[in-house]
Formats: structure tokens, C-alpha cells, sequence
């Protein structure tokens, strides 16, 4: 088990086409830390790097005590699953397994008794004799993390090793990827773009955009404290409703925020050094809008303009009334009785809404009672 | 869904392979019936006449006349060499024009098709020229050489073999690579170990071709030797038209012979064949 630090890695592949940009990082010995972000934004060029397989512009990596810049893959103490499995197509289950070990001169009885212990952590056992092509890809994803495995290594590298998989095996294959991370304790980065698989694995997210990191955090610190705008957005489905607008009023406990609509929404952060007039965005996640009755005061007006029923919730699409502006809902699904058109009245607590400034970093929030 | 076609659409579709099937093998057929009829039937144009009289005699006579023998040694080994050079030099051209993105590699892509439209007779005299100063300046022999027939025929065959393979590593999963080197390979070890093995119907595939296409070259064959120590297939065969009589006999049964090796080795790897020159036509 090992450490992971990157210190300022940049990978640049032409003078105008930079990749990841300064990217400074530590990863405790044994963390599960998923670095999640949109296509193309850096994550898998991070993974490739510490793999080995793509050289580091610039910067310093190390894993453990070692810089690891100039260590060659296989040297480095780690081990790749990768999203097409890549598994030797010419090679039986065991072969796969065991190549590595192979490739380091490890005798034979260990590399059998190795391959043996990696397949009964994976119920693979039956499957060794088998060629890949055999195997379906829920059998595939399990020989890969075992080839993984039999190598013992300091650190384990996953690149979106589910996305190949139907929802249901995914589902079953996160939860296994978690067992094998409570028993193992090994290190592990773990690169995907799906959020769900962010939340539910991570010890730790990294948000990743355009080569830069946007939040480190615990899943549950970055959903409810999103430092930046582009975290807001990017985690949580539905994404959080986001809309711009201007500074109207600055209090100690909460600030109100003017959309181009006229409608005022408060906030519950810290704006000093702020100004009246600022443009910043309010945010505010789907599950904290409530309906209100016709008369509760401090209440917004919006018209219903789709229903989606999603068995457990329901997610309403409303339209603020006098304005185009929309947002989306998350309710309940029992008792949730609103058809296509229906007038309601939301409220939206200040306690619940997030604030950024004009350049998409977060205001503190008021801790919660104090408001 | 793909509309079921009619039956007599269905029909004519068999009518037409059956005809391009047997209009292919008109020529072969005919080549074994000549070398089984008597020289007079052939010069005459009446092979069919002489009816179930056939005259195995040629094939011994055409083996004992030129010495046939060494031409069909000659030939396994200038061809079997020239399969073993070009498919290594394609391989490796290929993989890199495959996988690497390096200063040059459109223009090599080029300049590899570009060797395709010229026609191979238009390097026969500076060829021989080159061969022939190669010769006199370094006393490297290459005219009436083994090695000389060989080195020209991996140059003329390579090109073509590059593309062909070229395809079938693009096919291939870069990922694979990455995890041979991740689990401890070179990247010349994760082509040795992991590419090679899973190209093999490309490779294969390609081999065959070079293989046919030199058994079959005669035009550099004939004008490159002089003696019977090095030349090759068709060449003997070419022998047998001489000043004042054409042996039709005795050729077609040594064109008969000479088919053998190849259609065994076409046989033997058809399998590869097809599925080694489809190799990314289609996405996977």
C-alpha cells in the first residue's frame, strides 16, 4: 500500500494543448478517491500518468516515498483495470491472471497459488480454463480486477472499468468494488464519469474540468457545500437549478438575489466584501424546493411543464410564472399529485440556497440554526 | 429489417456464381486437361477430341527434360525466404504506421501507396543496372543470386503487405497494449507477446499473399538469372517454348505441378485469408 502525490503535474501535449494544468493532489495510503469529471476534461490522462503510460509534462509525482516521474510501469507497484477490460484475447483466464507475475520470473507454484487466491475473492474459480471470449462482461470485468489483484499492488488504477456494463451488473459491480476496497485496503483512483458510481465508491471526490481540479471533498461535502459553481452543476440528477442574477440586498445572515424576472430569492451565506449590484448565480438542489400552500407568503408562483414519475420520485419541470425561467423538483413518490399545467406555489428556503460570485467560487454558507 | 429477397431473385444470383465459378475454372481445367494430352492434340486445338486418353508420360518427361526439380527447390526457397523478410518488414511497418503518430508517417503512408500505381517493369532497368554495380564495386553478386531475387522481391511485395496488415492493428484494442505494459512488457515486448499472436490470421493472411505472388513472378525471375542453379518456377516453365517447338505438353503439366504449393497454401490458410484482408472494413 502506498501514497499517492502529484505536485503541480502538468501534461502538455503541444505548446496550445494542454491537458492537465498544475495539478497538486495527495492521496492518503488506503483512500478510495474517485476523480469524476465531463469527457475530455483530464481524469484518464491523471491515471494514465501514474500508470506510466503517458509521460509527465512537468511536475512531480510520487507514490510512496518515491518520485515516480521516470519509473517504468511495470516498476511503479501499481495495477490498471481498464473500461474494455483488455484482456488477452489469446490467453486462457489463468494466463491472464498470471502474466505479470510471469513477466517477473515469479515461480510457478506462487503465480498458481496467487491466480487460485485472486479467483476465490472474485468467484472466478470455475472460469480459469476459459479463453475471454468465453466469458460474459460481467465475468470479463471480474478476470481484469483479478489480474489486478494476483499482482499485490500498492495502488490500484480503475478507468471507468463499469461503463461497459448494463445498469444492473454495474450496480452488483460496485458494490463488489467496494467489498474488495474494505478487504484489500489498498490504495485506489478510481476515473468515471458517471456520478452515481463518484458518490457511492469514493472516499474521497476529485472534480476534474478542462485540466483542472474544481473540488476535492467528501462525496457528501461536495454535494451539500459545492465550492464552485461548475461542482454544483456537475453533481447531483437532476443537476441543481442554477440561475443568474444580481446582488439586491446584503444582510448579515442572508443575502437576496434579484433574477432578470424581478423575482427575489435569499440566500443564507456570507457576502461581505461583496457589492449591491454584484452578478453572482443562486443555486439551490431539487429535493429542498417544497410546495407551498396558495397562502404561504414568501413563496414563488410557477407553472407545471412536465412530470417525470421515476417510481421512488417524482421530478416536476416548472416554469416561474411571468418568466422563462425553469426548474426542476424532486418530490416524493407517494402523495405527489401534480399534472402537466398545474399552478403551484415552491418555496425555496434561503437555509437550502447556495451562492457563487461572478467567477463561479462559492460563498460561505451560514451554518444551519443560524440563519 | 432487411426485406427477404425473392426466390427468383434468389435463383439468378445462384446462376451467376455458378457461372463466375465456372468461367474461373475453365482456365485451370484446362491447363490439367492439356497436360495430360499428346503434344499433336494440343498444337491442333483438339484436346477434347482425344477423349478418356490421357497421357500421364508428360509429367514424368516434363520432370526428367528440365530438370524440374531444382526449379521447384529454387522456388521454395527464394519464396519461402521472401514470405519470411516481407511479412517480418510489413509487420513491424505496419504496426508503427498503425500506433505512432511520428514526423513523417502521412508521408510514408504515402509514399507506400504511391509505390502501388508504378508499374514493377519500369524499375527493370535501373534495377539491373543497380545489381550490376553493386556487383562490380562491392563484389556483392546480386544478378543470378538467390539473395538478389530475394531482396528485390521483399522490396516489391512489402508495400502492399503493409496496408494489409496495417488494417488488422488498427482493429486492435490500443488498451491491450497498455496492459502488457502496465503488467511488465516493452512496447516491443507487448507487440511480441500480445499483437503478433492476436494478428496471426492477418499475418497469416498476408504471408500467403506475398507467398502467391512470388511463386507466380516471372518477369524479374527471368531477366535477374541465367542459370538453372537459381531460377525459378516460371522460368523452367518458360523453358519449354523454345526456337522451333512450343512443348505446350510438357508446360502445362509443369504449370500443373507448380499450382500445387500454392493452392495447398492457399488452402490451408483461406480461412485467415479472408478474415485477415476484411480486417477493418467493418467497425467491430
Amino acid at each position: 500500500m502506498a501514497s499517492v502525490k502529484f505536485k503541480g503535474i502538468t501534461k502538455r501535449y503541444t505548446e496550445h494543448d494542454t491537458v492537465v494544468n498544475q495539478v497538486s493532489l495527495d492521496i492518503a495510503d488506503g483512500e478510495f478517491v474517485v476523480l469524476v469529471g465531463p469527457s475530455g476534461c483530464g481524469k484518464s490522462t491523471m491515471l494514465r500518468m501514474v500508470a506510466g503510460l503517458e509521460e509527465i509534462t512537468d511536475g512531480e509525482l510520487h507514490i510512496g516515498d518515491e518520485v515516480a516521474n521516470d519509473v517504468p510501469a511495470a516498476k511503479r507497484g501499481i495495477a490498471m483495470v481498464f473500461q474494455s477490460y483488455a484482456l488477452y484475447p489469446h490467453m486462457t483466464v489463468e494466463q491472464n491472471m498470471g502474466f505479470a507475475l510471469k513477466l517477473a520470473k515469479t515461480p510457478k507454484a506462487e503465480i498458481a497459488r496467487r491466480v487460485a487466491e485472486a479467483a476465490d475473492i472474485l468467484k472466478i474459480a470455475p472460469l480459469l480454463k476459459r479463453k475471454p471470449r468465453e466469458l460474459s462482461g460481467g465475468q470479463r470485468q471480474r478476470v481484469a480486477i483479478g489480474r489486478a489483484i494476483v499482482r499485490k499492488p500498492k495502488v490500484f488504477l480503475f478507468d471507468e472499468p463499469l461503463s461497459n456494463l448494463d445498469a444492473s451488473l454495474r450496480l452488483n459491480m460496485r458494490v463488489e468494488l467496494s467489498k474488495l476496497h474494505h478487504t484489500l485496503k489498498t490504495t485506489m483512483i478510481y476515473v468515471t464519469h458517471d456520478q452515481v458510481e463518484a458518490m457511492t465508491l469514493a472516499d474521497r471526490i476529485v472534480v476534474f474540468d478542462s485540466g483542472v481540479i474544481q473540488g476535492i471533498g467528501t462525496p457528501k461535502a461536495l454535494y451539500d457545500n459545492p465550492p464552485s459553481l461548475f461542482v454544483a452543476g456537475f453533481l447531483g440528477s437532476p443537476s441543481m437549478n442554477l440561475f443568474a442574477g444580481h446582488l439586491s440586498a446584503c444582510g448579515d445572515t442572508e443575502a437576496s438575489v434579484k433574477l432578470p424576472s424581478g423575482v427575489q430569492l435569499g440566500a443564507a451565506v456570507d457576502v461581505r466584501g461583496s457589492q449591491i449590484g454584484d452578478p453572482v448565480t443562486i443555486g439551490i438542489r431539487p429535493e429542498h424546493i417544497r410546495i407551498a400552500n396558495d397562502d404561504e407568503a414568501g413563496t414563488v408562483r410557477a407553472r407545471v411543464a412536465l412530470i417525470e414519475y421515476l417510481g421512488d420520485c417524482v421530478v416536476a419541470y416548472v416554469e416561474l410564472v411571468g418568466s422563462n425561467e425553469g426548474l426542476s423538483i424532486k418530490l416524493p413518490g407517494q402523495g405527489t399529485d401534480l399534472k402537466f399545467g398545474d399552478e403551484i406555489r415552491i418555496a425555496l428556503s434561503p437555509r437550502d440556497c447556495l451562492l457563487f460570485d461572478r467567477h463561479g467560487q462559492a460563498f460561505a454558507r451560514h451554518a444551519v440554526g443560524t440563519a | 429489417m432487411r426485406k427477404s429477397k425473392s426466390l427468383p431473385y434468389q435463383r439468378m444470383l445462384n446462376v451467376l456464381t455458378w457461372a463466375i465459378v465456372v468461367i474461373s475454372l475453365l482456365p485451370i481445367v484446362w491447363m490439367v486437361l492439356s497436360s495430360l494430352r499428346n503434344y499433336t492434340d494440343i498444337a491442333s486445338g483438339s484436346q477434347l477430341d482425344a477423349g478418356f486418353s490421357l497421357r500421364w508420360q508428360n509429367y514424368r518427361d516434363m520432370w526428367v527434360n528440365v530438370d524440374f526439380f531444382t526449379y521447384f527447390k529454387n522456388s521454395l526457397i527464394i519464396c519461402g525466404l521472401t514470405t519470411v523478410f516481407a511479412t517480418m518488414a510489413a509487420a513491424c511497418a505496419a504496426y508503427a504506421l498503425a500506433r505512432f503518430r511520428f514526423k513523417g508517417s502521412q508521408a510514408t503512408s504515402l509514399g507506400i501507396s504511391i509505390t502501388q500505381v508504378i508499374p514493377g517493369m519500369l524499375f527493370f532497368l535501373p534495377l539491373y543496372m543497380l545489381y550490376q554495380h553493386v556487383g562490380d564495386a562491392w563484389g556483392v553478386q546480386m544478378i543470378d543470386t538467390y539473395h538478389g531475387l530475394i531482396f528485390l522481391y521483399v522490396a516489391l511485395f512489402t508495400p502492399a503487405s503493409i496496408w494489409i496488415m496495417r488494417g488488422f492493428f488498427v482493429s486492435i484494442p490500443r488498451e491491450l497494449e497498455d496492459a502488457a505494459i502496465v503488467d511488465g512488457c516493452s512496447r516491443f515486448g507487448a507487440f511480441v507477446r500480445i499483437i503478433l499472436p492476436i494478428s496471426a490470421p492477418g499475418i497469416i493472411a498476408t504471408a500467403t499473399f506475398i507467398f502467391l505472388l512470388a511463386w507466380d513472378e516471372l518477369f524479374f525471375a527471368w531477366i535477374l538469372t541465367s542459370t538453372s542453379e537459381v531460377q525459378t518456377i516460371p522460368v523452367g516453365i518458360r523453358l519449354f517454348i523454345g526456337q522451333f517447338q512450343h512443348r505446350y505438353d510438357l508446360m502445362m503439366a509443369a504449370a500443373t505441378v507448380s499450382t500445387l504449393p500454392v493452392l495447398v497454401a492457399f488452402f490451408l490458410t483461406q480461412r485467415y485469408f479472408v478474415k485477415g484482408l476484411a480486417a477493418g472494413a467493418v467497425k467491430g
